[in-house]
């Protein structure tokens, strides 16, 4: 599972996609709605790319809206109160997250498996009772408060800079989980993965790679944060709540995990899917459809959608023999 | 100062009522654990099922709620039969997170069939047994509360006795301890997953209509938090431990309200957790873990 081999193989598609995510805005003009899904598609693709990176190194979380919500507030409350540019402040919630990230990190770098889901879990609860009842003086308890747009409306075409300047963002965080999987912590991380004592044998302590990759996750996920509510323009605590705790999750398996390719091709797809049923006026019933997609992708696709061509080329093969 | 006692004693009763529910949910859950190594973290939303199943025929029969438990745990049980057939048989043994995963996908399923039938309102009903109150000393304790907690007995004891007494219940027990061995006994291993995984999801059901009797408010999405700190129970008491399971339950219901009353409701569903947390720092086994495996 090498991911360097992965990517090489699927270059062409990937190009194309990057053709395609590139010319979008010209594509489909100033269509507000349309730009508004890609620009969350985009927001959601960098967080499910940092929720992954983290299965990388054998962890997991089942509590990542802690670092969503840790990065929105941060940078935000960095935005309101101290006048900064938003997108300044981006890399303030960033740094924030990943610091309470790498504190996390310390408490999980033992645990496995389901207590490290639980764990995580908890920590988002955690946090967000701290921000709605002692924190709330700053936070403005279940409320929330409203925070400046990443690119103010009156400049014409505000939509469209943003979706580039968030595809620059993805890219770039793309770009560096790639370096760092091809690198040598992305073997370590990998010896790791798959066995925590042979990579002990080997002379690799797992305890700062582990860290490293909580802290670099949780980095990851406050960005994506702090761009989500500069989207919105408001912050409230359901940023921590379970939901978003769990849509990464979906999209990474759905896509295919421990792929960097995989959240990608996951967020997207369950992205067009979750606005195409709601333009049948489905509301209750596409999460439904999500629920059974997840059950059946896990239970016959185990590696997610980026292995559908092959899965499928096997049985075309296996029929002719 | 003797109100004051009073005062705590009444908390100290709503924690043990609390207790109860999460003990039916933890107990579930270990039984599940135990036969199966599988961790279903969508065993909430059998609670919430439960609390609809009681709550539709309430309305629409008008019995005393307290009869429902002979529906709603047959109707749980079949729940679960199903939902382990379909759901986790064809992923065991294929790796810890799948569990998880396919665990989100049912949460997802249930929550929102739910809520197409019954819409995502909260909703409560009420006890025919409601405003009647029975005074012990300075404390005034509502009836439904002490029906709950024997009703909770009555479940434990039951169980006790169909897992020691019963040829089912002692299968069940043996391929909990050793899979294989049960299996070279020819016991059908298969079916007692099945089984349990019935079992427990119709305890979840009984606590559903426990939850529902009790006069406490429940929307679809009500079931995750409790099932999540019904796990929190096993990992605290012992995975696979029933008797952990109810002391955890108990110490769990405790806790949380002895926190919501000292500082404020909105810490009560934190502090299980932060309570998990740190047994974990210290075991990361959990408290009665059995090391490694």
């Amino acid at each position: 599972m090498n991911p360097r081999n992965l990517l090489s193989r699927r270059n062409l598609p990937f190009a194309a996609l990057l053709v395609l995510a590139l010319a979008m805005p010209l594509l489909i003009g100033q269509n507000m709605y349309f730009l508004t899904i890609l620009v969350l598609m985009l927001i959601f693709i960098i967080y499910s790319s940092a929720w992954n990176f983290l299965t990388f190194s054998g962890q997991g979380s089942l509590g990542h809206a802690a670092f969503l919500g840790l990065g929105g507030y941060a940078s935000s409350l960095a935005a309101v109160h101290f006048g900064l540019p938003p997108l300044a402040t981006l890399l303030l919630g960033g740094i924030f997250s990943a610091f309470i990230g790498l504190l996390i990190g310390v408490t999980c770098v033992r645990l496995r498996e389901w207590f490290l889901a639980m764990v995580t879990f908890g920590f988002a609860v955690i946090i967000q009772t701290l921000v709605v009842s002692q924190l709330a003086p700053l936070t403005g308890g279940w409320d929330g408060y409203a925070v400046p747009k990443l690119v103010p409306s009156p400049i014409p075409g505000a939509l469209s800079i943003e979706y580039y300047l968030v595809l620059a963002i993805a890219i770039l965080v793309l770009v560096l989980f790639w370096f760092i999987l091809r690198s040598r912590i992305g073997l370590a991380l990998a010896a790791i993965r798959e066995n925590e004592t042979e990579a002990r044998a080997a002379g690799i302590n797992p305890v700062p790679f582990k860290l490293f990759a909580f802290g670099l996750s949780a980095f990851v996920s406050g960005i994506a944060g702090g761009l989500e509510i500069f989207h919105f323009g408001y912050i409230t605590p359901e940023i921590f709540g379970i939901d978003l705790s769990f849509w990464p999750v979906i999209y990474s398996i759905t896509g295919g995990l421990g792929t960097l390719a995989g959240p990608v091709i996951g967020t997207i797809v369950v992205t067009l899917l979750w606005d195409g049923l709601s333009i049948f006026g489905l509301t209750y019933a596409r999460f439904i459809i999500i629920g059974v997609l997840l059950v059946l992708i896990i239970i016959f696709l185990p590696r997610g959608l980026i292995s559908l061509p092959e899965e499928i080329a096997r049985k075309i093969r296996g029929r002719k023999e | 100062m003797d109100g004051g006692i009073a005062v705590l004693g009444q908390v100290a009763f709503w924690g043990l009522y609390a207790g109860c529910i999460y003990i039916l949910l933890a107990t579930g859950l270990n039984l599940i654990f135990g036969v199966m190594k599988v961790v279903n973290f969508a065993h909430g939303e059998f609670l919430m099922l439960g609390t609809y199943v009681t709550f539709f025929f309430f309305v629409i029969s008008g019995f005393n709620p307290y009869i429902l438990l002979f529906l709603s745990i047959p109707i749980l049980i079949s729940v679960g039969v199903v939902v382990e057939r379909l759901c986790f048989r064809p992923i065991l043994g294929t790796g810890k997170l799948n569990e998880i995963f396919i665990s989100l996908g049912l949460i997802y399923i249930f929550q929102n069939a739910v809520a197409m039938i019954w819409t995502d309102e909260w909703r409560s009903m009420k006890s025919p047994f409601a405003d009647m109150t029975i005074s012990a000393g300075p404390i005034q304790l509502p009836l439904d509360y002490i029906i709950i907690v024997a009703i909770t007995a009555l479940i434990l004891v039951g169980l006790h006795i169909f897992l020691h007494r019963t040829t089912t219940g002692k299968a069940i027990r043996a391929s909990s301890q050793n899979r294989k061995g049960a299996m070279l006994m020819g016991i059908n291993v298969e079916r007692m997953d099945m089984l349990t995984f019935g079992i427990g999801a119709g305890l979840a059901g009984a606590a559903g209509t426990l939850w529902a009797v009790s006069g406490q408010v429940f929307n679809p999405y009500m079931g995750s938090v409790p099932a999540i700190k019904g796990f929190a129970i096993i990992i605290l008491g012992g995975l696979g431990s029933i008797p952990g399971a109810i002391v955890g339950g108990l110490a769990i219901g405790m806790v949380e309200n002895f926190t919501a009353f000292f500082l404020g409701g909105s810490w009560k569903d934190a502090i299980s957790f932060i309570l998990l947390i740190i047994v974990l720092l210290v075991r990361p086994t959990g408290l009665f873990g059995e090391g490694q495996e």
